[in-house]
Formats: C-alpha cells, structure tokens, sequence
C-alpha cells in the first residue's frame, strides 16, 4: 500500500498540470444540484467531490441500523430512494419517512457522533454519493450556510417526512392561519403548576385561585407532595360547591376531579386536542419524567389559534338552529387544510373529520328530536360504506340507514311512522349540510333502508345466504356499517349476527373474492400506470377504483370470513395480521401503500377544493414526484400480492 | 551516461514495468471474489476504430476498491497525436484540436497509465477495442503488453439480461445497439449523464460494472471464476437455440 501510494506520488507531478487527477465535472455538477452543498463555490465542490466515493445499493439492502450502525459516511441519495424507520417493542413501525434522489442520511448522527438514530432500508436500486464523516463534519465546523442548513433542520424536526415534500410541492401555504398543532407540544404550552394539599379548604383554594389568577388547581397528598391525586377547576366551584349549597370548609378534596388526567408533555397538541374532544376533559396534567410539572388547558390550544378544530367542534355542539349547522359545515375543508399543512397525514385526517362529521350528525338528530319528541323505542344510526369504515376524506355521499328495536305489534305503525319522517328530516338536513344524497337511494329517508333489527337481520341473512353474485357485490358497503348515534347495542346485536352468518365457507366470501380477483392490476406489465383511455378522465388514474378499492375488499372478504368485527380497513387488515392471517411483513407493506395512496387522494382533492372543482379521485400520474410515482407503483405490486394471498384462501375455504 | 536504448525504444528489451506485470498474473487465482479485488475502469478516445492507422488521443479512468466508485482516484489525459491529420479531424466533437496540441506524446501518458493501473483488474465498455489500442501501443513502446484480466461490462449485461432478468433475447449483443453505453444506463435507470469526456464514460462505465456485480452477486456469481462460466452457460444456450 505504501509502496503504491509513493509510485503514485511520483507521477502526480509529471502529470500536465491542467490534466491532473480531478473529479469529473458530472460529479460536481451533481453535488451543486443538492441542498445543502449547493451553497458551496466551485473551488470547495471540486474539492469536495474528490473525497467522494460512489457506492451501489440493490433493493431492499439494510444500510443503517438503529442504535448499531456506526456512521462512516454522510449518503447522497443520486439515484433510488430509501425507507427511513424505527420501531417500537412491539416491532411496530412508529415512524416512517422516505427519501428520494437528493436526499442525504446519517447528517445528524455525525453531528452528534451517535450511532445511527433511524433504520435505513433501500426501497429502490439505489446509487449514493459518499461523504467522508470527516470531511462532512469540516464542512459543517467551517461552513456558515451548511452548518446553518443543518442546524434548521434538526432544531424542531429530527425528521422531515416525505410528506413535507407532497405538502410543499402541492399545496401553497396560508401563513394567517397556520395551526401548529402539530409542530407545538404539550409540555410547550403547559402553564406552571399551582397545587394544594388535598386537606386544605375549598374556600382557601378558592383564594389561592383568585389570587393568582389561575382557573385550576391541583391536589396533592401531604404524604407525597410531588404526585397530584387530582385537580379543580372553575366549574367545579359553580356545580358542586355553589349549586350544591357545600360547606366551603369542607376539603378541597371532596370537590376534586380524580384521578388526575395527564399527557406527556411530547405530545403533540393535536393529539392533546384530540384526548380532549374525546374525552370532554379540558384540562389535563403534563407529565415530565414521570411527574405531573403542568397543567394544559383547551383554552391554551385555542389561544394558540384562532380558528382551531376544537373550537368547530364546540360551536357546533352549541348550536341551536339547523341554519348555523349549515354554515358551520362549509368550515369543514378549511379546517382540513390546516392539517395537512401542519404535517397530518392521511390518518390523523380521517379521525378529525369523522369526529366533526359524527358532531354534526349528532346535533341534527338532536335538533330533530327537539322538533318530533324523543323517538318511541331506542334505535341507532347506522353509517355504510367510506362513512361506515371511518375512511372519508371530504364530504362523501350519504349511505346511512337506520335501525331501531323491535316495537309490539300494537306500537308497529306509530314507530315505522315516526322513523320514517326522522329519517327523512336527517338526511334532508345532511344534504344542506354539504353531505349529498346517495344516488342508490341508501339512506335513512327510504323505508327499505329503515328497519327493525329483526327485519335488518333477514337483510343480511339474505344476503349471505341466497343472493346472487350481483347482488352481493352490490351490497358490500352494507358489511362496512358502523353505529353513528343513538343505541349502539342495536348495531352491536347486527353485527353479532353479521359474523356467526357470514364465517367460514360461504357464497358470498366465494362470489366476493371471485370479483376482487377480477380487479385489473393498475400497473401495465410494463410498470406504466394504466390510466383512463378516454372520456373526460383520459390519461388519469382513478386511484380509489384502481387503487384503493382492492384494499378495502380485500380488508373486507377477510374480516367477513374471519370474524372481524371492526370496519376500518387499516384496523381490519392490523386484525387479519394479529390473528396470522396474513404475514406481518405483509401487512406492513399494505399498511404502506395504502397509507400513501390516501395522502395522494387527500391532497389531489384539497387541492381541487382550493381551485373551487369538485373534489374527484383522478389523478395525472405525469404530475406526481419521482418518489411519489415510485412509491404508488411499489403499492399497486402490493395488489397483485394480494390477488395471489386470495387465490388461495378461496381455495382453502 | 546515455544508454543508446533510451534515446532509440525499439531497441529496448521489455520494459521492467511489462516483466513485472506478467509475472504477477503467471499467478492469478480467478477464485478471488470481485468484492476482494480493485478494478480500473477506462474508455479511450480514439481518431477511429482501425489498430493499424488510428490512434488513442484520450485515456480517463477511475478507480474501484470495495466495489465502491473512488473520485479521489482518476486519471485523465489527452494525447497528442501522432498524425497531425488527427489533430485537424472534427470527428471527435468533445476535444479540440488546440487541447491535442497542447496535450503530451503517448510515450508521456502510457507509462503514467500503466502506473495508474498497476495490478488492478481492468474493466471497459467493449473493453476489446479498448484493450487492443492499448496493447499496440505498450507492444511498441515497452516491447511486450499487460496481462491484467479484462472485464466487458458489454459481456456482463448480456449474462445479468440472461441470469437475473430471464432475458432470452439477448443473445445478440451489438445488432440493434441495445447494449450501448447510454441505452443501457437508461435501461438499467442508472444515474445517467451527457458524458463530455473519457473520464465521464468511464464513469459511466463505472456506475454500470458495480451495478452489474452486485445484481450478479444475487443469482451466485462471486468470484471472477463464477462469472466466466456464466458466460460460457449463456454462449452454450445460445448456440444450442441457433441450432448449432
């Protein structure tokens, strides 16, 4: 090695001078076109790229390893992509991101001379540019601009996601009113503890209150100081002090909230929103090591921002006539901007959206019942399809159906009466709301779609058992059906009778998985998108047809065979997963792709309520990213998969 | 003291640089495995394909240890014609006749190449054309050529299209030009660029070699051995499905 190193030493010099060993331009060109190194001159590239090494990773090759991999080299990501991810104890992914050309991995461990922080897997044939550690870290000791790219990137953010990179290129932010939600967390916004023991007076806590100005406060032991038992807040002096004439020397104790609701202080706001609206608790402990440091209150998210989900949320529980609901509705694609450019992904939105829609839904009914009388015997709300899986996006048309207890025969006709002019006042409603009338006519409003559990139960049975292969494809969206308001024992007591029909061998798993087997493939067997021929979507994609759709059958037949009681396509195929069904690295990979092609719809359908088109599932496969285009492709592989996973449960069944 | 025999190379006996070299490939064991072994990959340019009248008027290499592309090990030189008709050829569009001008004598640049190479294996595009330039101009000027082994990353696409892809169909390599240079970094969605010098096709050429190895790695072929007989196997198919 020394001996070649001066053979090579020796002829550097003899070499004419403008001809000496250089990096090729095209490399340099390379590392100009990427962030941060574009900031550097010309001299300090040229350099730069002489330190390079170019190295070739094949698909699916392990490049980092999480808390093992000592990181040699910073990656340049120049052709291909990668999966970025940890897991939790579970081997649950928590944290997904991917990368594609330009990118760079192993920054921030080289920074902080740690191990690897992330795995990194290929998920494409990828070729990187190496960066010597060392050379990387002179860069960033002696360089203003990198130092100053990295130092940005890391301070909120260890992780951008892919997403950031849908979000920028698609939709143009407002900043009036950006929401935070989920760039804030809970420990951010906690407001610094005031406690009492829990044997101090209700009036000395009142004073204590007053005082300082605070709404709450919270309880301790005398035995434990640092661990809060329990918390009071305003209201609790208005309803169980005042309104219940209390002693007010009794002890705080007897007034108190407990146990003491807390978050940890690393949650995000919106998943602190989310507890609260959930759980109606609006004011909850912010835990730190274990111990309750702070209290966080709706109030404190809401100041934050002005036109908050939670503030939706309340005005529309508030409202008292059906007019404010209509208005408060078209507020609905606003809120779900703010998501998105908060950094929500697909998941987060359908969760906020269903609890908005399920709120509106709810006050309508109540308003109905304040106009009709409470209903004679107790019934559910019943929600098919996207609604019934907890899937939609924006708003979707109406499947909705009701059923309701089986009344004595003397009763039948004042019942079926009332029901009937209930169903057709709600779903009159929910059309002025935003929500468009089903154009198969299922909803509450048509008779044959407003039942008796009994007669409900001989709808499915029917299906099941003697429909024909039409008909039972065209009754799929009924198997989603979910409890929207009302009893939900009702739709419990259908769903039990659901499964014991449906498990096991039955026509309609067989007829069902015929038909998802006859799903064309989106991917041409020359991995082109295959995209509408003609009409007025020629050249697009209709990713819920092509790409969506096979996961929600497949999710569907599954749970229908195998006794699953859930809906929800991504908790139906998490079911399938834990009862073996299919192979976890399998539904890690449906998991994927269906996540992504939800984004992919989320965003092209924001995108046309921002240019004021109705909102539609086709998409120009030339207009997506590389990655994006790579991503969606790796995900339609996914359905040929499952083509071949259900060939062979038919098979066994 | 001028010895008569620098002044007058055809005298020469071979060069010490030739006889080193050779000796050391009298031992080669082709079991090594590709990741065990360095690799130069080079492109020439030349003023036309004929040994006889044409001549190299570039040479750009680069190196590869670990299966790892090494920016910080290139070499790059123009070379000044022999034939000063060559310097005035618009043919070869990426150099200009001043840059050959101003450019050293082969005699300069050869044995600077040979010491580049020195023991590494060589790896070219069409490597034979390549190999038979430069095995002319060593023969005249060192009296003897380099036994390095060679490595057609042509020859090497052909078997990854037959072993990995179950290509049956390309057992003609030159006919349509599919297994151009650029057609197959497009093909194989390599990181692909204008190339505006030797130096940036072997580069090319490079991002081509260590793709091949390590596709090639996935269906058993390791050593340097593995892969000589995978190509004896595609010739062996190939014949027999011509009948002969």
């Amino acid at each position: 090695m020394a001996e070649k190193d001066t053979q090579q030493a020796a002829i550097v010099p003899s070499v004419n001078s403008s001809e000496h060993v250089v990096a090729p331009d095209v490399a340099v060109s390379f590392l100009k076109s990427t962030m941060p190194f574009r900031e550097l001159d010309d001299d300090a590239l040229r350099d730069l790229a002489q330190h390079c090494k170019i190295d070739f990773y094949p698909k699916g090759t392990r490049l980092l390893t999480f808390n093992e991999s000592e990181i040699t080299h910073l990656y340049l990501i120049q052709r291909g992509g990668v999966r970025a991810f940890i897991t939790d104890d579970d081997g649950d992914i928590v944290l997904k991101d991917y990368r594609g050309v330009g990118s760079n991995i192993g920054a921030l461990g080289i920074i902080r001379e740690t191990r690897a922080n992330l795995n990194i897997e290929t998920i494409e044939d990828t070729f990187c540019y190496l960066i010597p550690r060392d050379v990387f870290k002179e860069l960033v000791r002696n360089d203003s601009a990198i130092s100053h790219y990295y130092l940005k990137s890391f301070s909120d953010n260890v992780v951008a996601t892919a997403y950031t990179e849908l979000r920028k290129n698609k939709l143009t932010r407002r900043s009036t009113d950006e929401l935070l939600l989920f760039s804030t967390k809970a420990g951010e916004l906690s407001k610094p503890l005031f406690s009492v023991s829990a044997t101090t007076s209700i009036q000395e806590s009142g004073a204590i209150m007053a005082r300082q100005g605070i709404g709450s406060l919270l309880v301790y032991v005398d035995e434990d100081p640092g661990s809060m038992i329990g918390i009071i807040t305003d209201t609790d002096f208005r309803s169980k002090v005042i309104a219940e004439g209390r002693d007010i020397r009794e002890p705080v104790s007897s007034i108190m909230s407990s146990p003491l609701k807390s978050v940890p202080s690393e949650m995000l706001c919106f998943d602190v929103l989310l507890k609260m609206m959930t759980t109606s608790i609006h004011h909850l402990g912010v835990e730190q090591g274990g111990r309750v440091t702070g209290v966080i209150t709706t109030h404190d998210i809401m100041v934050q921002q002005g036109n908050s989900p939670y503030y939706l949320f309340k005005e529309i529980a508030s409202q008292n006539e059906f007019e404010g609901l209509y208005l408060l509705s078209e507020k609905v694609s606003g809120l779900v901007r703010n998501i998105i450019n908060e950094g929500g992904k697909s998941g987060d939105i359908a969760r906020m959206i269903a609890l908005i829609n399920e709120r509106i839904l709810a006050q309508i009914l109540v308003l109905i019942h304040r106009q009709l009388g409470p209903a004679p015997v107790k019934y559910s709300w019943l929600m098919f399809g996207s609604e019934g899986r907890n899937e939609q996006t924006f708003k979707t048309d109406q499947d909705n159906g009701i059923v309701y207890e089986e009344p004595g025969s003397e009763q039948r006709e004042e019942v079926e009466k009332y029901f009937r002019v209930f169903g057709e006042q709600a779903t009159y409603h929910l059309l002025k709301c935003g929500y468009p009338s089903c154009r198969d006519n299922v909803m509450a409003s048509n008779p044959k779609w407003c039942q008796s559990i009994s007669s409900w139960k001989d709808q499915y049975s029917w299906w099941i058992e003697k429909a024909d292969q039409q008909e039972q494809l065209g009754a799929s969206i009924f198997f989603d059906f979910r409890h929207g308001h009302g009893t939900e024992q009702l739709a419990v007591d259908l769903r039990d009778h659901v499964i014991t029909s449906c498990r096991g061998d039955n026509t309609i798993i067989k007829n069902l998985g015929r038909s998802f087997l006859s799903h064309q493939a989106p991917l041409s067997f020359f991995q082109k998108f295959i995209v509408e021929q003609n009409g007025d979507h020629r050249d697009k994609l209709d990713i819920k047809l092509r790409g969506l759709a096979p996961f929600v059958d497949f999710a569907r037949i599954l749970s229908l065979k195998y006794g699953i009681r859930q809906t929800n396509t991504l908790t139906r195929l998490k079911r399938l997963s834990a009862k073996k069904k299919v192979d976890r690295e399998f539904y890690l990979e449906m998991l994927d792709a269906y996540e992504l092609q939800l984004q992919l719809r989320v965003i092209h359908q924001l995108s046309q309520i921002e240019e004021a088109k109705e909102p539609d599932d086709y998409i120009y496969p030339e207009e997506l990213s590389d990655l994006e285009k790579r991503m969606l492709k790796d995900g339609f592989g996914v359905i040929a998969k499952m083509q071949s996973l259900m060939r062979t449960e038919l098979r066994g069944s | 003291m001028v010895k008569i025999s620098d002044k007058i190379p055809w005298l020469r006996g071979r060069d010490q640089i030739i006889v080193a070299n050779n000796r050391h490939f009298a031992r080669f064991d082709q079991n090594r495995k590709f990741g065990d072994c360095s690799f130069v990959v080079f492109d020439t340019e030349l003023t036309g394909l004929n040994p006889k009248k044409d001549e190299i008027i570039s040479i750009g290499a680069v190196r590869i240890r670990d299966l790892q592309i090494n920016l910080s090990e290139t070499f790059h030189c123009y070379i000044r014609p022999k034939n000063r008709q060559h310097t005035q050829a618009t043919l070869i569009h990426r150099i200009t006749p001043q840059q050959l001008e101003a450019a050293p004598p082969l005699e300069d640049v050869l044995p600077m190449f040979l010491n580049f190479i020195e023991i590494d294996l060589l790896v070219g595009h069409c490597v034979q054309i390549d190999t038979s330039f430069l095995d002319k101009a060593t023969r005249l000027l060192f009296k003897g050529t380099v036994a390095n082994p060679s490595f057609d990353t042509m020859r090497m696409a052909q078997i990854y299209k037959r072993k990995v892809l179950g290509d049956f169909d390309s057992a003609q390599p030159s006919g349509d030009g599919r297994y151009n240079l650029q057609k197959l970094s497009a093909e194989l969605n390599l990181p692909f660029f204008e190339a505006h010098d030797a130096l940036e096709d072997a580069l090319q050429t490079a991002y081509l070699f260590i793709f091949l190895v390590k596709k090639l790695q996935s269906v058993g072929v390791i050593t340097l051995r593995d892969l000589l007989t995978a190509g004896k196997e595609i010739d062996w198919a190939a014949r027999k499905a011509d009948g002969v």
